[in-house]
């Protein structure tokens, strides 16, 4: 696959100079990269970071509040809530980008093919996807994560199928007007064949927007896997997840034990607010129609 | 307790209730803070507190718990719409004298139909048929219930059952209307009782209301009460605090949320009690390896109970095995006995050097653990203990793999036996030995999800079932219940304590210390504002 | 005009119908069944009682005839019964709308005066410290969690008031009724005003760039009148189409906050229904929630029509 978006560093020392201009010119989007990063790091090094056995229980450190031993405190089982946290973010991770994988891929090939064959396919996907619009995000989830029952795997299909429909229009809206210029019909004129086309050449295309899509959408998983656990049915125990640790806790000790509620809706906030911050800023990159 | 320490207790409590006898003020609604959504309103047809304790104070009993008794009793029954009763000779039937002039909520005249209308109900002998009968088994013993005009009924026993009387005194035991359909007892119930049923919003609220024609002259005090639903136990707590709300929900107070109310409202009243809920294992002993005997005990050295309790509750909760633990419980083993009992000695090291040793004797080691999946409902009051011995059973090379189950398909589960480790947390209503022992240990009984079966054993279950003697009783009980034990039948692990707190002008308020169940009548309870 | 109005709500009606479908379908898919949670309080099940329950509720029909029973019920306006309270579904869900519908349109409310003045202030003064302070802002209402926001304010109230903003009585004054529902408002709305913040601003700044505002500026117009005569009125457009995508996710905040603030509406009463597997409650409030969200959508654009006589409907 072509790469239309980045442009190869000419020389070795440039990519200083390029950081530090995309520094200047997009101060927030630099930050909510830095955040992403440094949860991304805590998800793949969980083992070696975390201070301690995430799992372990311990009665002596029920309910511990915020001390040397345990930075965070401890939670109702005398479990480290650092240590939790930061196995906490790989499920997180794991959510936001399977979810958004998982939704943007069904979505890019569901809108590619009913912009590019239109016809009576894309109307019965037009349809489909107004079906599937005309339930709020959660509820949707909701019913669906019922149906599957509780597991990461059926989380994250359960996150991931309300995404596909607005990626699925925003792709075929950029196909529809892509199939009409020039280089498709070209590529037609030497003979290349349909799908090849679509794939080859319409699809690089519709990159920028879907770029910026699922970065917004990255955020929105996360918000939602943690409503999903508030309400007693998203990524179920062992796995430690930040909403389920928030909402349990705060069902107790909102009031006796406020950091096992403070710490895990900070995390999620400040995850979410580095990828909105990122989104904005490949937004303005990315995608000059919605430039400021 | 020791007799004397009870009689000592109760003199004093008697003496308290006389000097305010005189003093109870008339009306004001009570506000009371409510846990869940009740499945309904009839009380038959559930077996949770959700349901006694809003629609209790609808109903009458035969005959009730003494209120002025600290525990509940044998001895200690008194009165309700029967004033009388008597064994026969034999010890096969139960006769009891009705009481003249009861009406319905709905103005309809109480009389011995009704009573043979709801035991025939219960034993599955009627047409009328509740939609459902969880404590069918309860009855298993009554043959046939009889009228002798509108006063006398009896009920007519296959085998001496001293303990039927323990059941008809609980909360779960209301007589209901002959000419109300089940269906309207679970919407809208019609009872005999000191309130009447005004209105059931699911999710949000129920409420009664004095009932001004009540059999007991000048009861009950208060003009209603309103139960509000809020299923977030430390906002239901926040607004206790607040002053939004009278009493709590019972048994639902963490200790650190009744030290929480203590610190925020050192006014409140709060009382710490046994829930009638006990924690068990569950092992499917038909399922290899788990049909190996030595496998099982592997299991039970591994169980650190006292951890169990230090982080569920911070060591409040009792460790005992089926039987509710002294001094609160009749029926449970005394702490010396249980040292006697294996796996419950207090060296949690030793048992693991066993239970490791068994483990390696079966081919298992640090390098080679027995996986398996640990089931359990996805509600946190299953999961920590789940979590807890998962943890706990690393210590004997069994590697578990949580496997948490949505709550609706739990006991279907479990009913067809379909996983091998469960962590299991089950209500037992009275804290009699009948009422545990056959349901749950008895071979082939519907609630036996680990399909246990030992003849021998229950022979000894009808044999105390029949004595009469408390202390010869209490002494095959205990052997009966080391053996449940040992046998790993399904291991207790903890009996579950919590609290409930109420504001100091609430007045009249008398906890059972043995049950959670029984008094919420109502009837003696006032507002002193 | 008349015409594509015809065809959206023909559109809609196929829309909907896919709804019931698909609700009705996965419903059936799900795991366990109301007779089963009606037994778990008994701790055993009885096969013979479940499968009386099951046939009385009619659960042991085909899903097709099933299906064909609620929608011809539907249309003689039988929504049929609660499996749980055995009450008549609209005698459950028709109270509990007006709740929803009132924090609903506080949220909204609030969302909207906050939002559009804000965006206007963010975008008159672009790139000035008070633009990065306001997008920050903005962005972290689009970054915390609803629930997290309502529990912090929970905790909040309880520290500085010895109070707690839950909903304990049915409100009988207007007062009454904005103490009760002004906090869980806020903080269901502080998402969506941070929305409308962020779309009003880069509306307005496209406006600003435009032709004709240049015009007016160079005809002279005070900075002051070019800002509110021409571009506010413009850059409110994609305000309305805001509201409109809002309806259906303000919803989501709603469950979860009326949960934290213990409101009986029916965005929490869904969930509870879910859990209960109360099919009959849980199809017909999905499918309110749909038509409502669908008719909101209808409106919008319908009024984006009215408003911008540059857009024209191809058919």
């Amino acid at each position: 696959m072509s790469t239309a978006l980045a442009k190869p560093p000419a020389a070795a020392p440039t990519w200083r100079s390029e950081i530090g201009y995309l520094a200047g010119r997009y101060p927030l989007g630099v930050a909510g990269a830095i955040i992403l990063l440094v949860f991304v790091f805590a998800a793949l090094f969980a083992g070696t970071i975390a201070p301690l056995d995430p799992f372990s229980t311990n009665p002596a450190a029920r309910l511990a509040p915020p001390s040397d031993a345990h930075l965070f405190g401890a939670d109702a089982m005398g479990r480290d809530l650092l240590s939790r946290m930061i196995h906490g973010a790989r499920i997180s991770l794991a959510v936001a980008l399977g979810a958004t994988i998982l939704g943007s891929g069904f979505g890019t090939a569901v809108g590619l093919a009913s912009g590019y064959v239109g016809g009576w396919f894309d109307l019965i996907v037009q349809r489909v996807t107004e079906i599937m619009q005309a339930l709020p995000l959660l509820v949707m989830a909701l019913v669906i994560t019922v149906s599957l029952g509780p597991s990461l795997t059926n989380t994250i299909i359960a996150i991931a199928i309300p995404l596909i429909p607005s990626v699925a229009r925003v792709i075929r809206s950029n196909v529809l007007s892509l199939r009409e210029l020039p280089f498709v019909e070209a590529a037609r004129a030497v003979g290349m064949g349909e799908f090849r086309i679509a794939v080859a050449h319409v699809l690089p295309n519709t990159l920028a927007p879907l770029i910026v899509l699922a970065t917004a959408q990255l955020g929105s998983t996360i918000l939602t896997e943690a409503s999903l656990s508030f309400l007693g049915l998203g990524v179920p125990e062992p796995y430690p997840s930040w909403g389920r640790m928030l909402s349990e806790s705060a069902a107790e000790y909102v009031h006796t034990a406020p950091w096992l509620v403070i710490f895990p809706g900070a995390a999620i906030s400040l995850l979410v607010f580095g990828t909105n911050l990122l989104g904005d800023a490949l937004r303005d990159m990315l995608d000059p129609r919605q430039r400021d | 307790m020791s007799s004397a320490g009870r009689l000592a207790v109760t003199c004093l409590f008697l003496s308290v209730l006389a000097g305010a006898a005189h003093a109870q003020k008339q009306g004001g609604v009570l506000r009371v803070t409510h846990r869940d959504n009740p499945p309904s309103a009839s009380i038959h047809e559930e077996a949770t507190i959700s349901t006694i304790m809003p629609f209790m104070s609808v109903f009458n009993n035969l005959v009730i718990f003494d209120p002025d008794s600290q525990q509940n009793l044998l001895d200690r029954i008194v009165p309700e719409l029967a004033t009388k009763w008597a064994w026969s000779e034999d010890g096969r039937t139960l006769t009891f004298t009705l009481r003249d002039g009861v009406k319905w909520h709905d103005g309809k005249p109480f009389s011995s139909a009704d009573v043979k209308c709801t035991w025939d109900m219960l034993t599955g002998k009627s047409e009328a048929k509740l939609r459902k009968n969880p404590r069918k088994p309860w009855y298993f013993n009554v043959r046939e219930i009889t009228t002798n005009g509108a006063n006398e009924v009896a009920f007519h026993l296959a085998d001496p059952e001293p303990s039927l009387l323990t059941m008809l005194a609980a909360g779960f035991s209301p007589v209901y209307p002959c000419h109300v359909s089940a269906a309207q007892m679970r919407t809208h119930p019609i009872g005999t009782g000191p309130f009447r049923f005004v209105e059931l919003k699911q999710n949000e609220s129920m409420r009664v209301v004095r009932n001004p024609d009540y059999w007991k002259p000048g009861k009950p005090y208060l003009d209603g009460i309103e139960f509000s639903i809020i299923p977030t136990r430390s906002t239901a707590i926040l607004a206790f605090v607040a002053g939004k709300f009278d009493l709590t929900f019972t048994g639902e107070l963490p200790p650190e949320l009744v030290k929480d109310v203590q610190s925020q409202a050192p006014q409140a009243i709060c009382v710490t009690q046994p829930t009638n809920t006990q924690g068990n294992l569950l092992i499917n002993r038909d399922k290899p390896p788990f049909d190996d005997a030595r496998i099982r005990k592997a299991m039970m050295l591994a169980i650190d109970r006292k951890a169990f309790s230090d982080i569920i509750s911070r060591g409040i909760d009792k460790i005992g095995g089926a039987m509710m633990p002294p001094p609160e419980g009749q029926w449970g083993m005394s702490p010396e006995f249980l040292q006697t009992v294996a796996g419950y000695g207090a060296d949690i090291e030793k048992n693991r050097e066993q239970g490791r040793a068994i483990m390696r004797e079966l081919g298992y080691g640090p390098d080679k653990p027995l996986a398996i999946k640990v089931s359990t409902r996805n509600i946190p009051d299953y999961r920590d203990p789940a979590v807890i011995l998962i943890d706990h059973l690393k210590n004997v090379y069994i590697q578990g793999e949580l496997e948490p189950i949505d709550t609706s398909v739990w006991y279907a589960r479990m009913a067809r036996k379909d996983y091998t480790v469960g962590m299991n947390v089950q209500g037992v209503g009275v804290d009699d030995p009948d009422v545990v022992l056959f349901e749950t240990y008895s071979c082939g009984s519907e609630r036996n999800y680990t399909g246990y079966c030992n003849a021998d054993l229950e022979k000894l279950f009808h044999k105390q079932s029949m004595m009469t003697d408390y202390e010869q009783r209490r002494q095959i009980v205990w052997q009966i219940d080391k053996a449940l034990q040992e046998d790993g039948a399904r291991p207790v692990i903890y009996h579950g304590q919590a609290g409930t707190c109420w504001q100091p002008y609430v007045k009249g308020i008398r906890l059972a210390v043995n049950t959670i169940y029984n008094h919420w009548r109502f009837e003696d309870v006032w507002l002193d504002r | 005009m008349a015409a594509y109005i015809v065809q959206r709500l023909l559109l809609m009606v196929l829309t909907l119908f896919g709804v019931s479908v698909a609700i009705f379908v996965l419903l059936r898919i799900v795991p366990g069944n109301i007779a089963d949670i009606l037994f778990d309080s008994a701790g055993l099940i009885d096969p013979a009682d479940k499968a009386k329950i099951i046939s009385d509720l009619g659960l042991d029909r085909s899903i097709p005839v099933q299906y064909v029973q609620w929608i011809n019920g539907l249309f003689h306006g039988d929504l049929g019964y609660s499996y749980v309270s055995e009450k008549p579904v609209l005698e459950e869900i028709a109270p509990r709308i007006p709740i929803t519908a009132r924090l609903a349109g506080l949220a909204l409310f609030f969302s909207v005066i906050v939002g559009v003045p804000l965006g206007v202030i963010s975008a008159v003064r672009q790139n000035t410290w008070l633009d990065y302070v306001l997008r920050v802002v903005s962005l972290s209402g689009l970054s915390l969690p609803a629930f997290w926001l309502g529990l912090l304010i929970l905790m909040a109230f309880v520290h500085w008031f010895g109070t707690i903003p839950i909903y304990d009585r049915v409100p009988d004054s207007i007062w009454q009724e904005l103490e009760l529902f002004a906090v869980p408002a806020a903080a269901v709305g502080f998402r969506s005003s941070a929305l409308i913040m962020r779309l009003t601003r880069s509306s307005m700044l496209e406006v600003l760039r435009q032709d004709y505002v240049r015009t007016a500026r160079s005809k002279g117009m005070s900075e002051r009148s070019v800002t509110f005569d021409h571009a506010l009125r413009n850059a409110l457009l994609p305000v309305i189409t805001t509201i409109g995508i809002e309806t259906a996710i303000l919803f989501g905040g709603l469950i979860v906050t009326e949960t934290v603030f213990n409101i009986p509406g029916v965005a929490r009463f869904l969930v509870e229904a879910i859990r209960w597997r109360d099919y009959p409650m849980v199809q017909n409030l999905v499918m309110f929630i749909a038509v409502v969200v669908v008719t909101v959508n209808l409106i919008v654009d319908l009024l984006y029509m009215l408003v911008d006589p540059r857009i024209r409907y191809s058919e």
